[in-house]
């Protein structure tokens, strides 16, 4: 093998970096046109009257259109929204009408000139107090604001709690994150003369979108094409069918010219499809030992106005509830909740960082209490290879277990380590690649005043700063996640008559590197150089089948699909050679010339598909979703000043099992803007709701963390070669943001004393559960440990 | 954003007779970082645009006669980048450097900074420590306003109609000072709360920014720095909070310039 583990660029580095890149908003067609979407201001309310006339006479305008000119087609997950909303509004931001003009400054005026009316009625936006009685109701039809509940259990779980020694309990509150994509949402929609639809759409799901626009439209899912351009950020924002795909469509076909319907940064956080808003009340038991025992958890999940993937998050949830370690009794019930608020959606980890920071945070807290090393106490009840867990996991490659000793190698505790910060990198196991990666942070002997005015270098008596380490771990799919009927994903490879390979493949790049690591695939199979491959455009038109990019599948799924394509094309040349009587040392170019350049000749287009050995659920909830499983395990050092609480993040081990990594330096940038964006999660970001409407969307007020407050990351690549994955290669997506907050919650605990179940943690949010503990414990010995 | 009509002036008297005949919705364009999202958002509605980069001297940045003379139009990143600024008044190269990213201080300016009128303004606690005058001419004349009665209320000023401020005037002093930014992300971020010391010849003097209706010159001690300051609740902090912080900061600050 050559090109598997090498650390190849991206293909589209360079056009990135240099500008070439075309994203939505670069789109140019001729006659486009731009629109705009009247939305609305209140939360919940009646619509009397929308009165668009006027708009309709604006200079500039081609198309107006309110919920009466479109049709009243119900579309999403539970079939309870329009693309333009007819009688009631259910949140700030709803659409009510929308403009196409020849500018998007025309589109504007004209959307002032519509007139509506709507009549307030009352609103509910805690998902906590959504079912209680007598809470208005989001969807009246309904007769109540709960979705649907999800049950799991195995096991008795009331003996593995009467059985414990130890038992800890809590409330967990997690909050919505947006996702930020640096390109905000938009498509282009075009119609030819036949009423075929083309749209160009940064979606992550291209053939489901095909289908359930097409059902909106009324259209047969043939006469539509999804065309994509490059995707400027997903993380499972663009993993449904959302109201301006919809609107853009129905805006081109009464305009008759293509139309744009681009978001500004704004409305693309107004309308985000953030993660849920969720709330788990746990407890969990462990035996003197600190063998677990028990788990139990009550889940409420915001799905917000109109359901959307935030409402399966619960499924996730539960897979982690049944599987993340070895726990004999499990209960689980998950209620997901009409709020008056923006539909939730998929966010990378999809539901398992929220219940992992119950889940890891409880395992310090029953470490503290047996009085064993945290890191001890995970391995003491880690997954194995060839467990089958009682949820029904199967699981084959493990490495958790060399995740926590790498972890627990390279973070010794504070006081254990040489002056000066970093210890060296010890020898590497044989199954481990280190690498240390991105820029060290200043080192606390650099600079005596930080910019907030932490005093740095006084006796350590009166310095406000308290450092701790803490550890968390991750369990997740990594072999696809059978959430549909089809996991799958096809793959074409075709070689030309130069001896080229072009790569057709079902599956979306979005920015994770999928194209190159498929050309990596396809070239290393073929024996040829990777610049004797490319990728096709994406497009439905010409790609095949694949689900979408969800659920850190691709590298699994369309790796597979991929190579067995590739192996089909080979398998072909060398039946061509031995037809035609060539020797088998003849190239690919002449191969393929002989071969269809004679009487009844044929061409070499390799194809497979694959579709993982996996399941859904039962009606018990339980199955092998997945085909193979990842592990990983992450030690935060921070330092916490406990006069502001603010927290800073020093430092970061963080190792993951990924059977093989294909391109080392994709699965660290995995692991990095994983982390990038669990710290933003754990220690600043959240969508501020001010009558259910983002009260914060702007990147000043909606804080991701910027490059000065990003940690020294040190990423340890464990390798456990699955065997079912391309070349042992599992899903690495989204397991990196996994674990961070809870990793922090615990350094946090472990330098103050405080536990802190709330996120983000703020400066404010620390400083008052400071206050709070040293009000009620012992004023004066606020670093005292849990 | 609708449309508008763009003038450059070329002189003060110019720009200053430009914007006593326009009225409410004619408005001055310096660095343009927080008019230019203003009118992208459609938040103001204006007729007239008074572009101030072809002015001469208002980018110009001086040390004359024991006054550091800056140019309304110097931009943030002039003022984290002059060495006369980092010999005579380190404390306000200080807060430029803290202030915003590097694009947004290239355009950004001291005077747009400041009549912006931001209750936390960066730049505002510092120039309050140092003693700054605001000169700015009007229709009538020129005149100089104590920074101390320059800010009036969130968003306002002292500045009447048709008044342009044209220069930032801050005597050279000896003495030591620091500037702590209080925000929870440590570069591109707001003030939770600002607190400028200096102590020049064992006096103190302290400003805080973000904890008023105004930056505010406070009381150089913690407590008493707490209890004066009037801050509100927001999205980005409690009013509890912040009043907390001024009494931490303050005592770091004036631990720090001892």
């Amino acid at each position: 093998m050559t090109l598997i583990g090498q650390r190849i660029p991206k293909l589209d580095a360079a056009d990135k970096a240099t500008g070439r890149s075309r994203y939505i908003q670069d789109l140019r067609l001729p006659g486009l046109l731009e629109a705009r979407v009247l939305r609305s201001t209140v939360p919940h309310g009646r619509i009397v009257s929308v009165d668009v006339s006027r708009a309709r006479e604006a200079p500039g305008v081609f198309a107006v259109l309110a919920s009466q000119d479109i049709p009243p087609k119900r579309y999403g997950y539970a079939k309870d929204t329009t693309a333009l909303k007819g009688d009631r509004v259910r949140r700030i931001g709803d659409e009510i009408a929308a403009v196409a003009a020849v500018d998007a400054d025309a589109a504007a005026e004209a959307l002032d000139l519509i007139r509506f009316e709507i009549e307030p009625l009352p609103a509910v936006f805690d998902p906590e107090r959504t079912l209680d009685p007598g809470a208005p109701l989001v969807h009246e039809d309904r007769g109540s604001n709960l979705v649907r509940t999800h049950d799991y259990a195995h096991g008795r779980v009331e003996e593995g709690f009467a059985r414990a020694a130890h038992v800890v309990e809590g409330t967990f509150r997690l909050p919505a994150q947006a996702h930020g994509c640096l390109g905000p949402a938009g498509a282009v929609a075009e119609w030819d003369a036949r009423g075929r639809l083309t749209l160009h759409d940064p979606t992550q799901i291209p053939f489901l979108i095909q289908r359930d626009l097409a059902d909106t439209l009324g259209i047969p899912p043939s006469d539509l094409r999804i065309i994509q351009p490059t995707i400027a950020g997903g993380f499972g924002a663009r993993l449904d069918l959302y109201p301006h795909e919809i609107i853009s469509a129905l805006l081109a076909r009464a305009a008759g010219r293509p139309v744009r319907l681009a978001m500004d940064r704004e409305e693309d956080f107004a309308t985000d499809p953030v993660r849920p808003r969720t709330v788990v009340r746990m407890r969990t038991a462990a035996a003197a030992d600190g063998a677990l025992l028990a788990r139990e958890a009550d889940v409420i999940v915001d799905c917000g106005a109109y359901v959307s993937w935030g409402a399966v998050t619960p499924i996730v949830m539960m897979h982690t509830m049944g599987s993340f370690y070895r726990v004999p009794h499990v209960k689980y019930r998950a209620r997901t909740v009409y709020t008056n608020t923006a539909p939730t959606g998929a966010f990378r980890g999809f539901g398992n960082p929220e219940i992992t920071f119950a889940i890891e945070s409880q395992m310090d807290e029953l470490a503290a209490r047996i009085g064993i090393d945290p890191v001890e106490m995970r391995l003491r009840n880690a997954n194995q290879p060839g467990e089958v867990t009682p949820q029904g996991s199967r699981i084959t490659s493990c490495g958790m277990k060399e995740c926590l000793e790498a972890v627990r190698e390279r973070m010794p505790p504070p006081g254990t380590r040489p002056p000066g910060g970093r210890p060296l990198l010890r020898a590497a196991g044989e199954n481990l690649v280190a690498s240390a990666t991105q820029t060290e942070t200043e080192s606390p002997s650099s600079p005596a005043i930080c910019p907030a005015g932490r005093i740095e270098g006084t006796e350590p008596a009166r310095s406000p700063l308290r450092r701790g380490i803490g550890v968390a771990a991750v369990f997740h799919v990594g072999g696809g996640a059978r959430i549909y009927r089809s996991d799958g994903c096809g793959a074409m490879v075709k070689i030309d008559d130069f001896g080229k390979a072009t790569v057709v493949v079902g599956a979306t790049d979005i920015g994770q590197g999928m194209e190159t690591v498929a050309a990596q695939m396809a070239a290393e199979e073929l024996g040829v150089p990777l610049e004797a491959v490319r990728i096709a455009p994406a497009d439905t038109d010409v790609r095949p089948w694949d689900v979408g990019v969800h659920a850190s599948r691709t590298t699994f799924i369309a790796g597979n699909a991929v190579r067995a394509a590739a192996k089909d094309a080979k398998r072909q040349i060398e039946a061509a050679r031995t037809a035609l009587g060539l020797p088998p040392d003849t190239p690919y170019d002449k191969v393929v010339r002989s071969e269809h350049f004679r009487d009844q000749g044929s061409l070499v287009i390799g194809r497979a598909y694959f579709d993982p050995p996996n399941a859904m659920v039962d009606a018990e909830n339980k199955g092998n979703v997945s085909a193979a499983y990842v592990f990983g395990a992450h030690a935060a050092e921070v330092e916490v000043d406990v006069e502001t609480g603010q927290v800073r993040v020093l430092r970061v081990v963080a190792a993951h099992d990924v059977g093989r990594a294909i391109n080392p330096m994709y699965v660290e940038g995995q692991i990095e803007g994983g982390v990038m964006q669990g710290i933003g999660y754990a220690l600043l970001e959240e969508v501020i709701l001010r009558e259910g409407g983002m009260s914060n969307p702007n990147f000043l007020d909606y804080r991701m963390p910027g490059p000065q407050d990003m940690p020294s990351i040190e990423t340890v690549i464990v390798e456990t070669n699955d065997p079912s994955g391309p070349f042992g290669a599992k899903g690495i997506g989204e397991p990196p943001l996994v674990p961070v907050a809870a990793a922090i919650a615990n350094a946090v605990a472990n330098a103050t004393g405080v536990r802190l179940r709330e996120l983000p943690m703020t400066p404010e949010r620390v400083w008052r559960a400071l206050r709070a503990w040293a009000d009620v414990e012992a004023p004066g010995e606020i670093c005292g440990k849990e | 954003m609708r449309p508008f009509d763009y003038v450059e002036p070329r002189s003060v008297d110019e720009a200053v007779a430009l914007l006593s005949r326009g009225g409410e919705r004619t408005r001055l364009l310096a660095g343009g970082t927080d008019l230019i999202p203003r009118l992208r958002r459609r938040q103001w509605r204006i007729d007239r645009l008074i572009g101030l980069r072809r002015i001469d001297g208002l980018r110009d940045l001086t040390l004359e006669d024991g006054v550091l003379a800056i140019g309304a139009g110097v931009t943030l990143e002039e003022l984290a980048a002059s060495t006369t600024v980092s010999d005579v008044c380190p404390l306000l190269a200080e807060a430029a450097r803290l202030m915003a990213s590097p694009q947004v201080r290239a355009l950004a300016t001291i005077g747009g900074n400041l009549c912006h009128a931001s209750p936390a303004a960066d730049l505002a606690p510092p120039l309050l420590c140092l003693n700054a005058t605001l000169r700015a001419i009007g229709p009538s004349g020129g005149r100089d306003i104590p920074i101390g009665e320059f800010f009036t209320g969130p968003g306002r000023s002292a500045l009447r109609d048709g008044e342009l401020l044209v220069q930032v005037r801050v005597p050279a002093v000896e003495g030591r000072g620091v500037y702590l930014k209080f925000s929870p992300r440590r570069a591109m971020d707001l003030a939770v709360v600002g607190v400028a010391c200096f102590r020049s010849h064992g006096v103190a003097t302290v400003a805080v920014g973000a904890a008023a209706p105004t930056p505010l010159r406070v009381p150089a001690s913690p407590d008493e720095a707490a209890a004066r300051c009037s801050p509100i609740d927001d999205l980005r902090a409690s009013a509890e909070y912040r009043r907390e912080m001024v009494r931490v900061l303050t005592r770091r600050a004036l631990e720090i310039v001892p």
